[in-house]
């Protein structure tokens, strides 16, 4: 474990090293939520709601769910282009032949890029919304909306190596991830709270695995309680579980296939 | 202009060909866009599905607008694809090919490469154009038109925001996040924004000159909105020429032997 957690020290080290990177992530998201900010206070206003709820949630509500939802989607590493770059020019052979575990080494360095995306990212967000909006949801909650967002970094984590590892066998992979993202726009609740949605696809997204990524934990911040944390949290571990096999099976069979061109 | 012209059709046809050599990774690249931009639509649809209308704006308004910013995107993505990596043209010194040969240096830049997703925008972009229920041969002839405007404005913007990089350096940060703002703020309606940001939006961040009005001009035609845009585009596309080669001016290399292949 010591060469991992070097890896994530060494990729965290890194990132700090360049602010003005990191400034460049808090102006992104800021660019984001000022758009929210504006679209979600006139639709409000326009049904008549800007004191009351639409759906359960109240303009602060919807504003502060949105700041977590994009600090989740924006601090995320683009994993399966890296592994997708590394195959296409060969310098996945070089990796694959270090003694470490090619999946681990990606897992050590996303974990340290997105820990200090995320920092920024919830920096930036939270001063603006707080600033344009109101103070943040109680804090008792934080330390739970933490434990749930790692665990949604890791199932990002085990679709992007999945999406990732499928450019050992298609080499081209940006079409899988867009629609991944994609996914993860609308059944996973960063551009619409699920609450909002109409009962039948409100259904099915809370189903899906997305809705454990984006919507839970954000859900969970603007609205803490224990029963919506242990909800969240066994389904995290169940989809965990589940696609952590996949990543392991796809692996073994992925470097059967791989064919490398170049490096 | 006619030596330009076929300067630039030889361009793309060139880029064309290079792309067809990957079939395959051609074909993933459009459908995928075309499926990507369709994901990211559902968003309005559950929206105004939920809302009706906001400001004004109803789906339709919305199809309109989407429409018209992915296919005046795609078009400038796929026909001068270095235009999202002029900064990089220009930090790292690979300006020196394209001094080297007789011809118009911006023009050949941006045109040398081409991006194949912008196609499926583009293609995407006329099938929102058709849902809008705006199916006239006047409504389309304004909906091109809409796209000329569109893509020759988002592409001087982001020329005059990389040209930049002569004075500063690296000015990759600030290409990006204006690259996010300027698709992002034209991807939604106007009225939203009041006072200081929609003056903001039809100027220093011409979001609005991108999606918003071209999209209003496409709805109903009006003479003002028109000079408005024919203005505005020839004020960014002035400035990003007058720019960009002043900012050459100063444009240093490491004098790196660089082969375009």
């Amino acid at each position: 474990m010591n060469k991992y957690w070097a890896i994530f020290k060494t990729q965290l080290l890194n990132r700090l090293t360049y602010p003005a990177d990191l400034l460049g992530h808090g102006v992104t998201i800021v660019i984001y939520l000022w758009v929210f900010i504006f679209l979600w206070r006139t639709t409000y206003r326009v049904m008549g709601a800007s004191e009351g709820s639409i759906a359960g949630l109240t303009l602060n509500q919807t504003i502060w769910y949105l700041m977590l939802a994009e600090t989740l989607m924006l601090s995320k590493p683009r994993l399966s282009r890296l592994i997708s770059a590394a195959v296409k020019d060969g310098s996945v052979a070089y990796m694959l032949n270090k003694p470490y575990n090619f999946l681990l080494y990606h897992f050590s360095m996303g974990l340290g890029d997105s820990l200090t995306n995320m920092i920024f990212n919830l920096l930036a967000g939270g001063a603006l919304v707080w600033l344009m909006q109101s103070p943040p949801p109680p804090a008792w909650g934080w330390p739970l909306v933490l434990l749930t967002m790692i665990l949604a970094w890791m199932i990002d984590f085990c679709f992007a190596a999945i999406i990732g590892l499928a450019a050992f066998v298609a080499e081209e992979v940006n079409a899988f991830d867009w629609i991944y993202q994609k996914l993860l726009f609308i059944l996973g609740g960063m551009l619409i709270p699920l609450d909002f949605f109409p009962d039948w696809l409100r259904s099915i997204s809370k189903a899906s695995p997305f809705a454990y990524m984006i919507f839970g934990p954000a859900r969970l911040f603007v609205e803490p309680s224990l029963e919506r944390f242990v909800t969240l949290l066994i389904g995290q571990i169940i989809w965990l579980s589940g696609l952590g096999a996949i990543v392991t099976v796809s692996y073994r069979r992925g470097l059967r296939w791989l064919a490398i061109n170049g490096g | 202009m006619r030596r330009e012209l076929i300067f630039l059709l030889a361009l793309w046809k060139a880029n064309l060909i290079a792309a067809m050599e990957y079939r395959a990774s051609f074909l993933t690249q459009v459908i995928g866009m075309i499926l990507n931009d369709g994901f990211y639509f559902v968003f309005w649809i559950i929206f105004f599905d939920r809302f009706q209308q906001i400001q004004g704006w109803k789906l339709n308004d919305m199809f309109l607008l989407f429409g018209l910013v992915a296919a005046g995107f795609g078009i400038a993505v796929y026909f001068f694809g270095n235009t999202w990596q002029l900064v990089d043209v220009i930090i790292n010194g690979q300006l020196d090919y394209y001094l080297s040969l007789p011809r118009p240096v911006l023009l050949h830049v941006l045109a040398s490469r081409s991006i194949s997703s912008g196609l499926g925008d583009a293609i995407y972009g006329f099938m929102s154009f058709f849902l809008a229920q705006q199916l006239t041969l006047d409504a389309f002839g304004r909906f091109i038109l809409g796209i000329f405007f569109s893509a020759t404005i988002l592409i001087s913007f982001l020329v005059l925001v990389q040209c930049l990089a002569f004075w500063i350096g690296n000015a990759q940060l600030l290409t990006s996040n204006a690259l996010y703002a300027v698709i992002t703020f034209s991807s939604y309606p106007i009225t939203l924004f009041d006072g200081t940001a929609r003056f903001l939006l039809l100027t220093i961040l011409p979001a609005g000159l991108i999606g918003a009005i071209p999209a209003e001009l496409v709805r109903s035609f009006s003479w003002s909105r028109l000079l408005q845009l024919c203005g505005a585009t020839m004020i960014f596309l002035s400035l990003s020429v007058f720019l960009f080669y002043r900012g050459l001016r100063r444009y240093e290399s490491g004098s790196a032997i660089q082969t375009q292949v």
